[in-house]
Order: structure tokens, then C-alpha cells, then sequence
């Protein structure tokens, strides 16, 4: 694993970049562990400060520090982004491979449900559950509903790839060998589809971020608990545009702007690993 | 070691009888039902340690036959009757009517070289992973132990065991054929079907991987069902060669009877279409197709296109019949000369 990652940081400059994009942010997210203030505390602080020696990213007109909240913004944020993403490529593959290798009454039935999930509106629905849930609504509630919404179209796309993959002569050959069904899903095929999960997970990624920023924006979540969106939510209705206090919506959008930038060079050099052909011209056997 | 377990008489018992074997493609599309009779009522057996050749030209039905043989078959095509029967060791294996022991043995007493066997490799994981996969199971071995069998199992075959190492598009084609033999005879089985595993190849290639098959074969004593069109493949290994012709068995012989005195006319059209040191004359063609396997011709299925044929080839199916060394299914058996 280690000498993976070593070989990929020297042999690879967008393995380089992304990496230390992601990284970068994914430590400034942690530093939230240390923070001087609870991120919750509101009017801790003289409200509107610009960036300055003592506030490096100025103050929100809330009075919280905008260093320390988008601290826990982008930890909240990437949490609930990792835990659709995870949900949902578990969903997708388990799906996509299962209706493609077994076929028949299997297939149907999987994918009538896939297409029905498919043609439903994802926005409205997730406003439904949101009135529905009240004040119940929480975080996980919400990521768990994403990953219901999120995975039939990448299902779909595995479920092609295994479809060609059942009638190689590899799998009959395992197939005579004796092994298994989930063996050869597993053994024989998950390796290739890894790269179409790898490249599905980064869309998702982005995708979850994208919908967690756009309900939190519209105030469609917990809007006490730090997020992006939840962070930009609150700078509109304090009209910090128009008020001039650019800092408290300026700093939230470079930070998810270099974590997708960042993800995305990792989910590009990632496939390439995976794909052993390309791996080896790069990297020279 | 496996000597020792088989007591006198089974040793002698042929490792495989097929009696009457009938498998037909049946296939029912848009309410119009199709029956394709691609093995019809084979009737063979094969013995230790021999090479049984399996002669034909496409669409004959060759592969259908030993995919049915090895129990390795799915809808559309059903075996509507007969029997197959393996002896492996001593222990008596009905195909068809004990499935699931059949499972078990497969790989372990009897392996499968496939047709384009260039890509029985999975081209996104190592060569190691092969053999993991499909032999380590069968074998009852620790992994350092078979690790080390895999090892010396490839160095016999003359590979160098890095390529457990390597990827199959880091090998050349050669070397990947030569990989599946290896991948098919590590656990060492009594029986081995090989489905054209030399047509992708070119010549020299092709002897490579020929000695090599007949090394393995003499070495572990199993026999081995080797099919293919090219007759010039069977004349170099196959002790016994069978010809198949629109689905049915119509000449079987040892292979020097069959190549010296072909009894069939199809078999003789067969051996003559081989070009000869010397001989600068043109190969005639056999004038026709091989018959539509859905809707045979009646009687001898060879009629239509046999110079010998007579009325009675036209209404009566011939019984395919013992002869001196060998049998053949022909009205007019032997009366055929080589051009």
C-alpha cells in the first residue's frame, strides 16, 4: 500500500497535485478538533471583521471566526459526501453486478426498480422527506436518502460492463473450475470494474457535496450544524454581499472549489493504477 | 502414487464412455420452436493414456460434442438422451445423472483447454490469481505448498515461474497458450479436452505447444480429447482420431489406419485436401456446405454431397459399424480411394 502510494506521488504529477489539494483540506478540516471555540457559538466574537492578523479570514456577522467554521464546514461536508458516496457504490455495485451476471427474472426485476428510481425527481424528493422528517431531520437521515437516490444510473453502467464480462472466456472458464457465483463476482469481475466504481464515486462524490450544498443554501437542513452550504445559507440572510462581507462567502467557495479540484486529479491518476496497461507504460514495468 | 489406489481391473476400463449421446439446441423464439441437432446419438469411449482426436469441419458439431462430455453446457442446449460416463480412479461418474459430483471433480480429474484459451486469463489480474482461483482448491495443499507444486509445475514446462508475476499482456501469445496447458495440468487430471488450443497460433508455435500437450499427456499418463478441423494437427498427435460430420461420429480409427486406409468417403476427402511434399497437382473441393443442423438431410447426412452415394444413402441412416481396426457408418464403407 505504501509503495503503491510512493510510486504513484513520484510517477505521477496529477497523483502529486491531487493529492496534496485533498490533503491539504482534508487537514484543515481536521484542525477543527483543536478549534478555540465551539463551532455551534454564535456572537462570540465582534461581528464583520475583515481578514486580519487576529481573524486571517475575518469574522461572520454572527460573530463567529470564518477560519474555524469553514474548519467544520468541510469536515461536515465531506463526512456526509463520503457517507453517500460509500452507501451508494456499495448499492450500485452490489445492483449493477448481481442483475448483470445472473440475468433473467433477476435482471428484470433489479432494473425495473433501477428505472423507476431513475425517472423520479431527486430534489423534490428530498424537500418531501425534509417536511415529512421535521425536526427529526438529521444528517444521516439525509445522506441515507441521498444514497437511495444516487445509485441506479451507476448501477446500470456495471451492470453493462459484467453483462460483456459473463460471456468472456474467463468466466467460463472459472465457471468450470467450480468457482462460485460470488467468487467469480468478486474474484473474476470486481477487479474490472473497480475503475467504473473508482470514476462513478468521484461524480457522486461531487454530486452528494453538490446536494448538500444546494438544500443547505435553501435552509432544507440542520442549519445549526456547520456545512458549506450552511455557512453560505446564513451569509444570505445576513445579505453579507450587499453588506460588503465578501470573506464570509468568498473563503467557503475557494475551499470546495480546491477540494473538488483535488478529488478529481485522485480520481483520475487512481484509474490509471487500476488499469494495469497504462499503470506499467507510465511507471516502466 | 494414483496406480496404486486403482486395483487390475478398472485400470484397464476405458476413463470415459459416451453411449447414444443426443444434444439438441432447442430454441423457442417468438412462438417459432427450433431444434438443432448438433450431437446426434454418439456412441465412443476413450482410454487411459491416449490421445482421442476429434475431426470436422465448422458447424460439425465438434465443440458441442465435448462441451456436452464435459457437462459444460447451458440452455438452449439440453441433452435429450444418453449417457455419459467417466471412470476416475476407479470411482464411476454419470455426468448427467449426478451433477453435483461432477462439479467436484471437475478441474481436479478432468480439465478444459478452451477454444481461444488466449484469453482464459482475466487481463486485469495477475497470472498468480489463475491458478489461485481455479487449482488451489482441488489440491488440499497449504499455500507455500502450492505455491511450490505451481513452481515446479511450470518450470517442467519449460516457463520461467516469474511469470506468475507478470500480466497476461506482458506474454506473448505463445507463452500465454502455453500458460493455460500449464493452468489445465497442475493438479495433474486423468482427463483432458483441449478445443483447438493450436488454431490462433502460427506453425512454429504450434509444434511448441503440441510437444508440450503430448509431454504432459506421456508424463501424467491422462488422456486427452483434443479437437480440432486442421488434420494435419491430428496426424502429428492423436493416437486414435474420430471424424464428426453434421453432428454424428461417421469414421473412428487409430490414426495411421485412418490416414493410410480412410473407410468414409468424407474421412478420404478429408486426408486428401492435405497438400503433399511434391505433389503440385489442385486440391479438388468438396462441392457443398455442411448441412443446416435444424433440418438434416434424410438418411446418410453426407448423401448430398458424397460421390458414392446410391438410392439407399438417401433413406437409410447408416449404423456406424466395428470394422477390423475400427468403425466406420458408411453404405459403401471402403470401396472410397485417396486422390
Amino acid at each position: 500500500m505504501f509503495k503503491i502510494l510512493r510510486d504513484l506521488l513520484r510517477y505521477n504529477v496529477e497523483f502529486l497535485i491531487g493529492f496534496v489539494l485533498t490533503a491539504g483540506i482534508f487537514l484543515f478540516a481536521l484542525a477543527h478538533f483543536f478549534a478555540p471555540y465551539p463551532d455551534t457559538a454564535i456572537y462570540l466574537l465582534p461581528p464583520d471583521m475583515p481578514p486580519s492578523p487576529e481573524y486571517w479570514l475575518g469574522t461572520t456577522s454572527r460573530g463567529q471566526d470564518v477560519l474555524w467554521q469553514m474548519s467544520s464546514a468541510i469536515w461536515n461536508t465531506m463526512t456526509f459526501g463520503l457517507t453517500v458516496t460509500v452507501l451508494s457504490r456499495l448499492l450500485a455495485v452490489t445492483v449493477g453486478m448481481v442483475s448483470g451476471y445472473l440475468g433473467g427474472k433477476w435482471d428484470e426485476a433489479l432494473m425495473t426498480v433501477n428505472d423507476t428510481l431513475i425517472a423520479l425527481p431527486n430534489i423534490p424528493i428530498l424537500l418531501l422527506v425534509y417536511f415529512v422528517m421535521r425536526d427529526q431531520m438529521n444528517w444521516p437521515v439525509l445522506a441515507l436518502t441521498a444514497a437511495l437516490l444516487g445509485w441506479n444510473h451507476d448501477a446500470r453502467l456495471i451492470r453493462s460492463v459484467v453483462l460483456s464480462l459473463r460471456h468472456r472466456e474467463f468466466t467460463r472458464h472459472a465457471v468450470f473450475a467450480g468457482m462460485s457465483v460470488p467468487q467469480i463476482l468478486i474474484r473474476q469481475h470486481l477487479p474490472y470494474v473497480m475503475p467504473v466504481v473508482f470514476f462513478t464515486a468521484m461524480n457522486n462524490l461531487i454530486w452528494a457535496i453538490g446536494l448538500e450544498v444546494t438544500l443547505s443554501v435553501l435552509g432544507f437542513s440542520d442549519i445549526n450544524r456547520p456545512t458549506i452550504g450552511g455557512m453560505i445559507y446564513w451569509a444570505n440572510q445576513h445579505q453579507a454581499i450587499i453588506a460588503g462581507i465578501w470573506w464570509w462567502i468568498a473563503f467557503p467557495i475557494i475551499a470546495i472549489v480546491i477540494l473538488f479540484l483535488g478529488l478529481f486529479l485522485l480520481a483520475i491518476s487512481v484509474n490509471e493504477y487500476i488499469d494495469p496497461r497504462s499503470r506499467l507504460s507510465r511507471m516502466g514495468g | 502414487m494414483l496406480a496404486a489406489t486403482i486395483d487390475a481391473p478398472t485400470r484397464t476400463r476405458p476413463v470415459l464412455e459416451v453411449e447414444n449421446l443426443k444434444a439438441y439446441y432447442q430454441m423457442n423464439y417468438f412462438g417459432v420452436s427450433r431444434e438443432v441437432r448438433a450431437v446426434d446419438d454418439v456412441t465412443l469411449t476413450i482410454n487411459r493414456n491416449e490421445i482421442y482426436g476429434i475431426a470436422g469441419e465448422s458447424s460439425s458439431g465438434k465443440s458441442t460434442l465435448i462441451k456436452t462430455i464435459a457437462g459444460a453446457i447451458t440452455p438452449p442446449l439440453r441433452v435429450v438422451s444418453g449417457s455419459v460416463k467417466f471412470d476416475f480412479g476407479g470411482s464411476q461418474l454419470d455426468v448427467y445423472a449426478r451433477p453435483k459430483a461432477m462439479k467436484a471433480a471437475r478441474w481436479r480429474h478432468l480439465s478444459y483447454i478452451m477454444q481461444g484459451s488466449m484469453n482464459v486469463l482475466n487481463p486485469v489480474r495477475k497470472v498468480r490469481h489463475a491458478f489461485d482461483d481455479f487449482a488451489f482448491r482441488h489440491m488440499g495443499l497449504s499455500p507455500a505448498q502450492f505455491r511450490s507444486r505451481v513452481e515446479g509445475h511450470l518450470k517442467r514446462l519449460g516457463l520461467d515461474p516469474r511469470v506468475l508475476e507478470s500480466y497476461p499482456h506482458q506474454l506473448s501469445g505463445g507463452m500465454r497458450q502455453r500458460l493455460t496447458i500449464a493452468l489445465a495440468t497442475v493438479c495433474e487430471p486423468e482427463f483432458i479436452i483441449a478445443d483447438e488450443p493450436t488454431t490462433a497460433l502460427d506453425v512454429l508455435v504450434q509444434q511448441d505447444v503440441l510437444a508440450l500437450i503430448k509431454d504432459v499427456q506421456q508424463r501424467l499418463g491422462s488422456s486427452v480429447v483434443f479437437v480440432t478441423h486442421d488434420m494435419t494437427v491430428h496426424a502429428a498427435i492423436a493416437d486414435r482420431i474420430g471424424i464428426v460430420y453434421a453432428g454424428r461420429l461417421v469414421e473412428e480409427g487409430p490414426t495411421d489406419d485412418a490416414f493410410a486406409r480412410p473407410q468414409h468417403p468424407y474421412t478420404a476427402h478429408l486426408i486428401s485436401s492435405l497438400p503433399r511434399l511434391g505433389d503440385v497437382s489442385r486440391r479438388k473441393a468438396l462441392p457443398g456446405k455442411p448441412p443446416n443442423l435444424s433440418d438434416p438431410p434424410s438418411g446418410c447426412r453426407f448423401h448430398p454431397r458424397c460421390p458414392l452415394a446410391i438410392d439407399r444413402c438417401k433413406v437409410e441412416n447408416p449404423p456406424l459399424v466395428s470394422r477390423a481396426t475400427g468403425r466406420v457408418a458408411c453404405w459403401r464403407a471402403g470401396e472410397v480411394e485417396v486422390a
